[in-house]
């Protein structure tokens, strides 16, 4: 069986990948991309945890796996919510491009 | 172990809570337009009810339901309590501007009360998933609130940062429960004090986790560096949504906050003390800077957001010095959010009600109003001095016993910084009262007088923000001058929550 570790390096990596992503995108729907990212990173984390814990005695749960169904189902929902508000703000100003979306400041 | 369904009508609250929300949504699709008032009463009367219900159900009980992930007990119904009360002064505060200002008003009322179903079930949890769930239902339901003038582009603009910014201090959120997960291997709160405590070398997973559980907890409550998103929602989102985005949404974040900490952090004593330098140095940016930038500001509703980040620093302050001795510093956390609280419905009250009239959210623009408004000029000088903490009103009682628990549990220096920034504070909320009294009235856009311009100004403000407005000076300087029945009520919740 692979090593835990490299699951937990590979979650780390796809997660700064996110992160890097919702900083550096331009378009808002880019950045909605990369917070999916993220979140699938934490599924990875979780998942790996739960299935090598396994068996081990220490821990005999499956919160691992229900917490990455939950997330599944909760970043579909967000995804939902943002595309409208993206939507809303294409037909309002027909730019979803986040540099130009700067009527506040500071 | 206890099958699920034990005990499951002390639940009832929140089922009803529920299905208060699906039937206003579904009375939406049958009333006419103009009639939509209705569904505000509907709401209203039904959070009355389940206020009456949860204190008659729930009063002196102390249980675990589904196996420990939520606490039904003093401190999960003071919040209940809290956040039911806090949704009626909403829904009368938007009344008036949802039927004139926006669109598809059965909805606003339907979410708002999500929302706060949302912050109920934030107050009870005590484990990590649940506790997330809550927070994106109250979350979810704010990205829509705040979105809902669909045709301003600031609206937009302000739901569009507050989502991005949402998803990621969520994702990081996750991302340290995953780290403990696999460390520990649990999620609820006291499993999580049992394995910080046994941990004689703790492991770098561990710290990571921990710290971005605090991050994204931080992100919500607007704490200095994570604070970057809230002046922006806060100015673009419509008036009453601010209003509740500055105090409920803060309000149970800091429950959970509070909950987490006792039970997660607080029994493994050792590991609590490196925590507390974390959070006092947290504490310390977020007074400081929350009250300086709030010097520079001209807009009212950003003026607000920076007072209400410097605000959350006190607060930090105060979880800083929890202990597992003392009361004091979870009182002192308790009663300074109901002061907060109070006082920022009565100062955003007499805002809307401004609004309302004008459609105006300068500082400057509030010159004269003493002279056409009286009533609302003194309840808004009244928040104001309240805000900023002087006698007589909620305001210096609150900073008063908040100041002296962090001083008594040996964190005088920090005490000394939120002193200093609450006197910084002193300067901005008395400038926008010397705006009130002092400035005269300014000329009105097209260069004519400005009464003539907005007459709206020379009506009384409505019925229903008169009685948020009443009530709220009302509680207000009753919390200044005699809290005792207040902190009665605070000493039990709080003792509900020590180990």
């Amino acid at each position: 069986m692979v090593d835990l570790v490299w699951f937990q390096l590979l979650s780390a990596v796809l997660f700064v990948i996110g992160l890097y992503g919702v900083m550096s995108r331009r378009s808002a729907v880019l950045i909605v991309m990369s917070i999916e990212l993220m979140l699938n990173a934490v599924n990875i984390n979780l998942i790996a945890a739960a299935s090598h814990m396994e068996g081990t005695g220490k821990f005999s749960n499956f919160d691992g796996q229900l917490i990455a169904i939950f997330i599944i189902t909760v970043a579909a929902a967000e995804v939902g919510l943002a595309l409208a508000v993206i939507l809303r703000m294409y037909r309002n100003k027909s730019t979803v491009n986040v540099d130009e979306i700067n009527l506040m400041k500071w | 172990m206890s099958p699920l369904s034990d005990n499951l009508e002390l639940l009832t609250p929140e089922f009803a809570l529920t299905g208060l929300a699906f039937l206003v949504f579904a009375l939406d699709l049958f009333l006419p337009e103009g009639k939509k008032r209705l569904l505000a009463f509907v709401s209203i009367f039904g959070l009355i009810a389940l206020v009456v219900v949860s204190l008659v159900m729930l009063w002196d009980e102390e249980e675990s339901l589904y196996n420990g992930l939520l606490a039904v007990d003093a401190f999960a119904l003071f919040f209940k309590v809290f956040f039911l009360g806090m949704g009626i002064a909403i829904i009368l505060m938007s009344m008036d501007f949802v039927e004139t200002r926006l669109k598809h008003q059965g909805e606003f009322y339907g979410l708002l009360l999500f929302s706060i179903l949302g912050m109920n079930v934030m107050a009870q949890s005590r484990e990590l998933l649940t506790a997330y769930i809550a927070l994106e239902l109250l979350t979810f339901s704010l990205y829509v609130l705040a979105a809902y003038a669909k045709d301003s582009d600031k609206s937009n603009e302000s739901a569009l940062k507050y989502i991005i910014v949402g998803a990621v201090s969520s994702a990081i959120l996750l991302y340290g429960v995953s780290m403990v997960y696999s460390t520990l291997g649990v999620t609820k709160f006291d499993d999580i004090a049992i394995g910080l405590a046994q941990a004689t070398n703790v492991s770098p997973a561990l710290w990571v986790g921990v710290g971005l559980i605090l991050v994204g907890l931080m992100f919500k409550i607007s704490a200095v560096p994570f604070h970057m998103w809230a002046p922006d929602v806060y100015e673009g989102a419509p008036y009453p949504v601010t209003a509740y985005l500055a105090i409920g949404s803060k309000a149970a974040a800091f429950a959970l906050i509070l909950r987490f900490v006792l039970e997660g952090f607080v029994p493994a004593a050792e590991r609590w003390e490196q925590w507390q330098l974390v959070f006092a140095v947290l504490a310390t940016v977020t007074m400081l800077v929350g009250n300086l930038v709030a010097l520079a500001q001209k807009n009212l509703k950003r003026l607000l957001a920076y007072s209400s980040i410097g605000h959350a620093g006190f607060l930090l302050a105060g979880i800083t010095v929890l202990s597992a001795t003392s009361d004091l510093p979870s009182n002192g956390v308790m009663f300074y959010l109901v002061g907060y609280s109070i006082t920022n419905l009565v100062v955003f009250a007499a805002l809307i009600s401004f609004f309302n009239m004008t459609g105006k959210e300068e500082i400057t623009d509030l010159g004269g109003l003493a002279d056409h408004q009286p009533f609302l000029a003194a309840c808004l000088g009244m928040g104001l001095f309240s805000l900023a903490g002087l006698p007589i009103f909620a305001g210096f009682t609150m900073k008063f016993y908040l100041f002296t628990a962090v001083a008594n549990e040996g964190f005088l220096w920090l005490a000394g910084v939120a002193i200093f920034s609450s006197l910084i504070g002193l300067y901005y909320y008395l400038n926008v009262l010397r705006q009130i009294y002092i400035e005269p009235t300014p000329t009105g856009d097209n260069g004519g007088d400005w009464l003539e311009e907005n007459p709206m100004l020379a009506e009384r403000p409505s019925w229903s923000l008169i009685t948020v407005l009443a009530s709220g000076a009302a509680a207000m300087i009753w919390l200044g001058v005699y809290p005792k029945p207040l902190i009665d009520a605070i000493e039990a919740a709080s003792r509900a929550l020590m180990p």
